[in-house]
């Protein structure tokens, strides 16, 4: 540990599969617009970009030196230019431990030490060993500093594994729910849609499509189109029905004493390490299709980066039951206070909600029936858009307390957020000049996540009672006149309106 | 308690930013002329040629005589140890109050125009987002600059 050592072999090999998988499209697309012309000796570049890629594997292996000094990661890396990086253990947000098919066919692991913005992606071991990203997982935790020894059981564990306080499960029936009703559905329909747009002309050259056409009953165009829609939603629908229940199966969420630990996946294990005092804000998001069946997910954010690109989003827990959000978020968060008197958009407000979401779509809509003298039914669609607009309105609503935030809203999905005071990074208060007219204003707060923050907002409050919020941040000891001035508003909502479990 | 004054920018600003509307909102001048090249400038094409400059030019004064003052009239900072405050905003008024404990860095930036008139603005970056006080003379912003990296170290917290 205290002198530079190289990372296992492995790493050289792990690193071009890694390389390979992010750029799995344009390779695609490069195999298939190459495949088409032939005088181009096609398998040679295939072969020499392999062999680049191992090349370099191999060089980056060899160039990456990693030791850990006084409680310091330091790490040099690079094969022309030298970096390197210091990493002491108070700037650490997040431990990420993620083993691959790869590593796993070896027994190793990859460490990920998450500092705050996604920008610091650097200090990444790509392959060790369990026993050894355990030690430096421990060391970098620890509170006392790297000399102590920590007694290890037979299993290479620490023992200070016996903190432990409380291990949360996903049962498969919820996984189950989860990757059905997962949102990277749209995701999984856009990738589909680029890829088949690359085969497409190879597909439609070949025999092989007009044999397909020739077994599908006779047909019009119209059911051709229809078919091959449910086609492609079916085959998304899959597609994330699968990457979510290898994403998430085998969940495990544990509760430590100073950190919480997510561990999941079937193929590619993930280990994500959070302190409870790196946790920016939590908030619990209820789709769409999993509100109306009672389940929510939970997501925290934190300073380092998280499950999607940008932001330090991690999902705390996949799918849960309503009812049980609560007691979860109990154990999870001792010192928030889970429920608070809040307020709503006063009632002028519902009809700003309504014109906002509908409107667009209302004229789009119009436009097209006449334009296309298309079917009835297709203003059901303006229907169903004030109806969205009404979840808002009634969705809208802020509460805070001694020290914490609660901002719930939605777009499409219902979104709860907790948010402690002292980690809001900024508070805008915005009035338009409609606004203005009906004296309402929106409230947005910001939080550390990824390298861009994450905002939450609500909109149309009652312009004074928004400024609370804002003489909140400021601390009730250092009024200015201006503050001192606001009346405290009825609370006349209670916050977050979930049912409890009866006991 | 004592209220913070609000402060505003300097009067200059309305000068740089008329000086860089001038130049910049050229580029819109653009739209016209390509659709000119593509379509011709004959019948139909001709009117519609004319109204988009006219608009064009419309705004193009506007954005030199009028919304430069507005926003210069608009724009209030105040700063104490606490926390920074912002108001700006013409139709939308927008309000930003940043606890000082929150900056991460702050410093000062000077392109080619604001360096003409002997002025800078002071750039507020939290974990989350970055506020701008654009427009600041030289020597205040970089008071202003001095002034809340001393605050924010006093308020010092990890993010």
């Amino acid at each position: 540990m205290y002198e530079f050592q190289r990372q296992h072999p492995v790493a050289a090999i792990s690193r071009a599969f890694g390389l390979i998988r992010g750029n799995l499209i344009t390779i695609l697309v490069f195999l298939f617009v190459g495949a088409r012309s032939e005088s181009f000796p096609f398998l040679w570049w295939i072969a020499g970009g392999f062999a680049l890629l191992l090349i370099l594997g191999v060089a980056n292996w060899w160039r990456f030196l990693y030791k850990i000094e006084d409680g310091e990661l330091h790490i040099k890396s690079g094969i022309f230019v030298r970096k390197n990086l210091y990493l002491t253990k108070d700037r650490i947000q997040v431990i990420d431990i993620t083993s691959g098919v790869i590593q796993r066919l070896f027994g190793l692991v990859k460490l990920d030490i998450q500092t705050a913005g996604s920008s610091s992606r650097e200090a990444a071991i790509e392959a060790v060993t369990i026993e050894k990203a355990k030690e430096i997982n421990r060391i970098l935790r620890s509170q006392k500093g790297d000399g102590e020894q920590i007694n290890v059981d037979e299993n290479g564990e620490p023992a200070v594994k016996d903190e432990i306080k409380k291990i949360f499960n996903l049962p498969g029936k919820e996984l189950l729910i989860a990757a059905s009703t997962s949102g990277s559905f749209g995701i999984a329909l856009s990738i589909l849609a680029t890829l088949f747009s690359q085969i497409e002309p190879i597909i439609s050259e070949s025999e092989l499509f007009e044999y397909l056409f020739g077994m599908l009953p006779s047909q019009t165009d119209t059911i051709l189109i229809i078919s091959v829609i449910v086609i492609f939603v079916v085959v998304a629908w899959l597609i994330s029905f699968f990457s979510t229940l290898f994403t998430y199966g085998d969940f495990h969420l544990e509760l430590k004493e100073k950190e919480i630990v997510i561990s999941r996946g079937i193929f590619e294990k993930k280990r994500i390490t959070v302190p409870y005092n790196r946790i920016q804000a939590i908030h619990v998001a209820e789709g769409l299709i999993r509100q109306p069946l009672g389940y929510a997910s939970i997501h925290l954010e934190s300073a380092g980066y998280g499950d999607d690109k940008g932001t330090g989003s991690i999902v705390l827990f996949p799918l849960i039951r309503q009812d049980q959000i609560l007691p979860l978020l109990d154990e999870v968060l001792p010192d928030y206070q889970k429920h608070h008197e809040g307020i709503k958009p006063p009632a002028r407000a519902l009809r700003r909600y309504l014109l906002r979401s509908a409107f667009l779509i209302t004229a789009i809509t119009a436009a097209l029936y006449y334009a296309f003298d298309l079917n009835n039914w297709i203003w059901i669609l303006p229907l169903l858009s004030i109806f969205w607009g009404w979840l808002k309105y009634k969705d809208a609503a802020v509460a805070w307390g001694e020290d914490i935030f609660l901002f719930r809203s939605r777009a499409l999905s219902k979104t709860t957020a907790y948010i402690r005071k002292n980690r809001v990074q900024d508070i805008t208060i915005s009035q338009s000049w409609i606004q203005r007219y009906r004296n309402l204003c929106s409230v947005q707060v910001h939080v550390a996540s990824g390298d861009q923050g994450k905002s939450f907002a609500v909109r149309d409050l009652e312009y004074d009672e928004a400024f609370i919020l804002m003489r909140e941040i400021k601390g009730k000891t250092e009024l200015t006149q201006e503050f001192s001035d606001l009346t405290e508003p009825e609370r006349w909502i209670s916050l977050p309106g979930w049912p409890q479990a009866a006991n | 308690m004592k209220q913070t004054p609000f402060h505003k920018l300097t009067p200059r600003a309305i000068r740089v930013w008329q000086l860089g509307n001038a130049i910049g909102n050229l580029f819109f001048f653009a739209i016209p002329v390509v659709y000119g090249a593509v379509f011709g400038t004959q019948g139909f094409h001709f009117w519609v040629i004319a109204a988009t400059s006219l608009l064009f030019v419309v705004l193009w004064v506007l954005s030199i005589v009028l919304f430069p003052y507005l926003t210069w009239k608009n724009w209030r900072y105040s700063i104490d140890e606490k926390e920074i405050d912002l108001k700006r905003g013409v139709l939308m008024k927008n309000r930003t109050l940043i606890p000082l404990s929150r900056v991460q860095h702050v410093d000062t930036r000077q392109g080619p125009l604001l360096r003409f008139y002997d002025l800078a603005s002071v750039t507020i970056s939290t974990a989350a987002t970055t506020h701008e006080i654009p427009a600041l003379d030289a020597v205040l912003a970089d008071r202003v600059r001095n002034q809340i990296s001393t605050y924010a170290r006093l308020a010092e917290e990890d993010v």
